[in-house]
């Protein structure tokens, strides 16, 4: 690869918005249903009809544009794209053209080794989804239970230049739809999905032919369909083959991109004003509204969580990619706790849980008061690390509080001195050839002794007591 | 409006026409132009532009679902269908 070469990647990015109904009618917005239950005269465009704007899915609209640092437009209004699939009933898909909800907005990535960067927003709009469509030997199947659901697109300016960038941009993308409450973001549920665009040229030169990628169903394969693109073009660019300006597909079993097959003529949705919604107009409470519902973005979150507690780079990555993590951190720090080990128990132990189980913590029955009381019983020394992380076991398979299922389990530390001071002697007395090897000078033998009291104890003598009562035993 | 111009919209429309139908559609389409075309002598010097006649308020609901009570009625309007799906000729 020619490493001169200049490239630009943009990304189109849909992301499927959070509200109980659908944007224009007031059919539900739910997935999973019978083919064709969630249908009415409007999201089938029956002559005659009024669509109807979704306050929510606006207001979603303008937070995202919001958070992107978008200029937000006082009037919105709606386009209709015209084109003739069965996927939209209506012959159009009802957008937003001239006048969307935000435009020109920058937003800073982290990305990692390569620095943090601006990348800046083309605009954000909304627009209805389409139906879906199962095509079969000799027919097509439509459910239209998707057509009309709330959809908002962001378009950001050519501003990245590696797969890397563009895979570590949606992630940080998904983590900020995720704070905000407005989608899910996940593409392989298909509830966000990105195309990508990429044109390579000289340095100087501007912008190249655009190449336009389609069919990634993943942060990573965004990242290997650019990654494929790169190579492909800049070989090509620089053998002095020609690039067409085309639309390739990813290929997820090949690991390469394909032309999709060309159309005859060039998209040409005449676009028009959508007759049957007059505009939207923000007005100023409609805005304080969308100010209050603002959240601290997820690269401010990363960073104050490093300077504020003083976490470490990997533990913040890991904290700040789940909201409610975050907010699990925070609240088990602010009942007491300390910022470290509650950051080093969620990086590890709870990490591991959530590993083994596959869940996401928002599904678990951990919470701030359960983790809180864990880490206290540690602390009072009335159960050892060792107990915890077991107990940290039951929290997730029995929902129930620690202090509970450590006097279920009869795991509490054994720090009475008369009933420790009878396993220390049994210890002691079953062992008599390494307490020779001690009195003999290898005190190294004192820690296996250790860890006969603990095995015999089952892990609960407490420490600090059963070693002074060893001390004091074998002098 | 040229002939062209009005194929190529044809062709956006998925509409197939005869030769004659081109010819007639086309004067048709020019006569309608002509007569939208005569607005543009209206002065509209420092008006601002509307989408609307009366727009007072804006017009949106509330996040509410609403199911449509004869869904089952919208299915038997279709030609053709398997199960609950509308079934058309394959498009792929
Ligand atoms: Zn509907």
């Amino acid at each position: 690869m020619n490493s001169s070469l200049k490239i630009f990647i943009g990304l189109e990015i849909h992301i499927h918005l959070k509200t109980e109904s659908k944007m224009f009618c007031p059919c539900s917005a739910h997935y999973g249903d019978e083919p064709n239950t969630n249908i009415c005269p409007i999201c089938l465009g029956y002559p005659g009809t009024l669509p109807l704007l979704n306050e929510r899915a606006i207001e979603h609209g303008y937070l995202v544009a919001r958070a992107l640092g978008c200029r937000l437009s006082n009037r919105i209004s709606f386009a209709r794209k015209n084109y003739f699939y069965p996927d939209m009933p209506k012959n159009y898909q009802i957008s937003q053209h001239n006048h969307p909800v935000g435009i020109g907005g920058t937003i800073e990535v982290d990305f990692n080794d390569l620095g943090a960067k601006r990348i800046r927003i083309h605009n954000v709009h909304l627009e209805e989804d389409a139906g879906k469509m199962i095509h079969a030997n000799d027919a097509t199947l439509l459910d239209y239970n998707r057509a009309g659901y709330p959809l908002l697109e962001i378009v950001t300016e050519p501003d990245l230049s590696r797969g890397e960038e563009a895979e570590l941009f949606l992630r940080d993308f998904q983590r900020l739809v995720r704070y905000l409450k407005v989608s899910d973001g996940n593409m392989e549920e298909g509830s966000m999905k990105c195309d990508a665009n990429i044109s390579i040229n000289l340095p100087g030169r501007g912008l190249g032919t655009k190449v336009e990628l389609k069919n990634m169903n993943s942060p990573r394969f965004v990242r290997l369909a650019l990654g494929y693109e790169i190579e492909r073009q800049s070989k090509l660019f620089n053998s002095g083959g020609e690039i067409v300006q085309e639309t390739r597909l990813w290929n997820e079993n090949r690991d390469i991109t394909l032309p999709m097959r060309r159309k005859e003529t060039p998209d040409d949705y005449r676009y028009f004003p959508e007759p049957d919604m007059p505009s939207f107009v923000s007005n100023a409470a409609f805005l304080k509204r969308i100010e209050n519902q603002l959240v601290e973005l997820p690269l401010a979150k990363k960073r104050r969580l490093q300077s504020e507690y003083d976490l470490k780079v990997e533990q913040a990555e890991f904290i700040h990619n789940d909201i409610a993590m975050v907010t699990l951190f925070e609240d088990t720090v602010k009942s007491g706790a300390s910022a470290r080990n509650v950051a080093a128990w969620l990086s590890s132990d709870v990490r591991k849980l959530l590993n083994r189980d596959k869940r996401t913590l928002a599904d678990t029955p951990l919470n701030a008061s359960r983790f809180s009381s864990l880490l206290t019983l540690v602390d009072q020394g009335r159960i050892s690390g060792k107990i915890a992380k077991n107990v940290l076991k039951d929290i997730f398979s029995e929902d129930a509080d620690p202090e509970s299922i450590v006097e279920k389990k009869g795991w509490f530390q054994i720090s009475d001195p008369n009933e420790l001071g009878k396993i220390v002697d049994q210890v002691v007395s079953q062992n008599p050839d390494v307490i020779e090897i001690i009195s003999g000078g290898d005190s190294k033998q004192k820690s296996w002794l250790m860890g006969e009291i603990m095995r015999v104890s089952n892990g609960k003598a407490a420490p600090e007591l059963a070693k002074k009562i060893l001390d004091e035993r074998i002098g | 409006m040229e002939q062209d111009e009005w194929a190529v919209t044809a062709e956006l429309a998925a509409l197939k026409l005869s030769e004659g139908e081109k010819k007639r559609l086309v004067k048709q389409a020019e006569q309608m132009r002509k007569l939208y075309l005569s607005m543009s002598s209206a002065v509209v010097d420092n008006l601002e532009p509307t989408t609307h006649a009366s727009v007072v308020k804006n017009r949106v609901r509330k996040d509410e679902v609403k199911p449509f009570k004869d869904v089952d009625t919208l299915l038997d309007a279709s030609n053709e269908l398997d199960d609950r799906f509308f079934l058309i000729p394959n498009v792929l």
